[in-house]
């Protein structure tokens, strides 16, 4: 087991920089560094040369017409995209310092650290109580006390243990759409991971829905770094603290959420945003 | 300029938003124009008419204030196009304030109409027609999306603040030369405070402007050139010693 990748919360402290994002207003280190990170479809090249950091107890979001490698760069960073042969994955990821895309790294320990939510809810075909306890149960041994308490707990943080605390030997499919992205949250968080990554995570809800998952994503992010790809850009307004512009498989721009839709610095970022993208 | 909305009735409500400053811009400055002309030329009809005209100007603003608050809940805009519906809002009220000291200085023409001709009144004018070129070309700025031609109006506010200056020391002798002055001084005293102000919001839109244009606030500071609320002026001071 690599020692080094143990849950710990000492993080690198990259000094902001003067002139960065955000950098007299957040304390919060950089969690995750993107370091010149390139990706390959086979010989298709969908993302170009991005360098970022992504900030502890901070949401990042990504944004960007369909194709600009939003989505591609949030694979990287829990190394889904190796699940598929011919995808080739350039430069490093740091997280805490570690780089996770170097070769023998144990990927369980990558994916156990960083939890990940998709577009469509993906409830495993069982119980409310076993979707969140089946991830749980591959890191760890608890009693059942201790494990109904994480699971409560983490439901709990996903605001939904009052909507099922009593029928939660149902199963998780027969929950409504928003509910069932709640629990695949609340499943994402019961492993205690440090990184959350969310893809389009309420794209697929209805409003009152979507605005329980950014409610939600404002309180968790007092515990996770958090990324989230969206295309809906009043949602990464309105839930994000910084936001990052692609555009072509090439990091555009990358400010402060306030920053990107008021004055943004780039034609194209502003471009985008306005609706004038041609 | 910038290009396209993809939704082309977008581009369509943000330019009747800019028609509409524009609209507003031109009645600022005719209401104005003829109120000191009813104050030059003792013409209380067309004092009248200036007064009866500011309606006009607070419909429109309303009008102006509808369009922008719908563009926001429909639309919500972003970036630039944010901008420039904030910068219309602030825009339309200052426009909608420099056509309220435009039907108040007509209002004193009436009552100025009423005394003997003074000798002061002709230094009105003068001051006016500096207001009336910084509202021209403010608004042709705004036209253009100028910020440049925005700072040198900014910048002219000076000369205009000089001018009331002068005209507040003058206005200070004819009155104590002959206390008949004091009544029409008076008027013409507060005709010139409503002209010098009518200069501080056309910088006020130069300033909302420079933001539209350029994301970031005018920062610089601005020369001050209206010293006469520091004045202290009486028989005593300006006479005995």
């Amino acid at each position: 087991m690599n020692g080094s990748l143990a849950r710990s919360m000492t993080t690198t402290s990259e000094t902001p920089t003067q002139n960065g994002p955000a950098a007299a207003v957040t304390p919060f280190p950089a969690k995750v560094q993107i370091r010149d990170v390139g990706f390959y479809y086979g010989k298709f090249h969908a993302l170009k040369n991005v360098s970022l950091s992504l900030r502890d107890r901070r949401v990042t979001a990504f944004i960007g017409p369909s194709g600009c490698g939003k989505s591609t760069l949030l694979r990287i960073l829990n190394r889904i995209y190796e699940l598929y042969p011919g995808q080739v994955a350039t430069g490093e990821v740091l997280v805490d310092g570690q780089n996770i895309l170097a070769p023998g790294l144990d990927l369980n320990l990558v994916r156990a650290k960083i939890g990940m939510v998709f577009q469509k809810p993906t409830p495993f075909p069982m119980s409310i109580h076993d979707n969140i306890a089946f991830g749980i149960k591959l890191y760890e041994r608890l009693s059942k006390s201790e494990l109904d308490d994480r699971v409560e707990s983490a439901l709990r943080r996903a605001a939904l243990w009052d909507e099922v605390k009593d029928k939660l030997r149902q199963s998780g499919l027969g929950l409504s759409g928003g509910q069932q992205q709640r629990l695949c949250i609340a499943r994402a968080i019961a492993v205690q991971p440090e990184i959350l990554l969310l893809d389009e995570p309420a794209s697929a809800l209805d409003p009152i829905s979507t605005q329980r998952i950014e409610e939600l994503i404002t309180e968790l992010k007092s515990d996770y770094c958090i990324a989230i790809v969206t295309h809906n850009m009043q949602q990464a307004a309105r839930s994000s603290d910084y936001t990052a512009f692609m555009y072509l498989g090439e990091l555009v721009e990358f400010d402060e959420t306030e920053r990107i839709f008021t004055h943004p610095r780039e034609r194209r970022t502003e471009d985008y945003i306005t609706g004038r993208f041609g | 300029m910038a290009a396209e909305h993809i939704i082309k009735s977008y581009d369509e409500e943000l330019g009747r938003l800019n028609k509409m400053i524009v609209e507003m811009g031109g009645l600022a400055e005719s209401q104005l124009a003829s109120a000191i002309e009813a104050v030059a030329k003792r013409d209380s009809e067309l004092a009248s008419r200036v007064i009866e005209g500011d309606a006009q100007v607070d419909e429109l603003e309303r009008e102006l204030d509808n369009l922008a608050l719908r563009l926001f809940a429909l639309r919500q805009p972003m970036a630039r196009d944010l901008r420039e519906i904030f910068a219309a809002l602030k825009i339309g009220s200052d426009l909608e304030r420099i056509c309220d000291y435009a039907a108040n200085v007509a209002k004193r023409s009436i009552a100025l109409a009423q005394t003997p001709p003074i000798q002061p009144v002709h230094a009105l004018p003068r001051m006016a027609t500096l207001a009336l070129a910084m509202i021209k070309d403010v608004i042709d700025a705004y036209v253009e999306k100028d910020a440049d031609k925005a700072l040198a109006v900014w910048r002219r506010d000076e000369e205009l603040d000089e001018m009331y200056s002068s005209l507040f020391r003058e206005f200070l002798t004819y009155m104590m030369e002959d206390p008949r002055n004091i009544g029409p001084c008076t008027h013409l005293l507060f005709m010139a405070k409503n002209i010098e102000r009518v200069g501080d919001h056309a910088t006020n839109i130069a300033e909302d402007l420079y933001y539209l244009v350029h994301g970031t606030p005018l920062t610089e500071v601005r020369p001050k050139g209206d010293k006469s609320s520091l004045e202290v002026v009486g028989p005593d001071r300006a006479g005995a010693r």
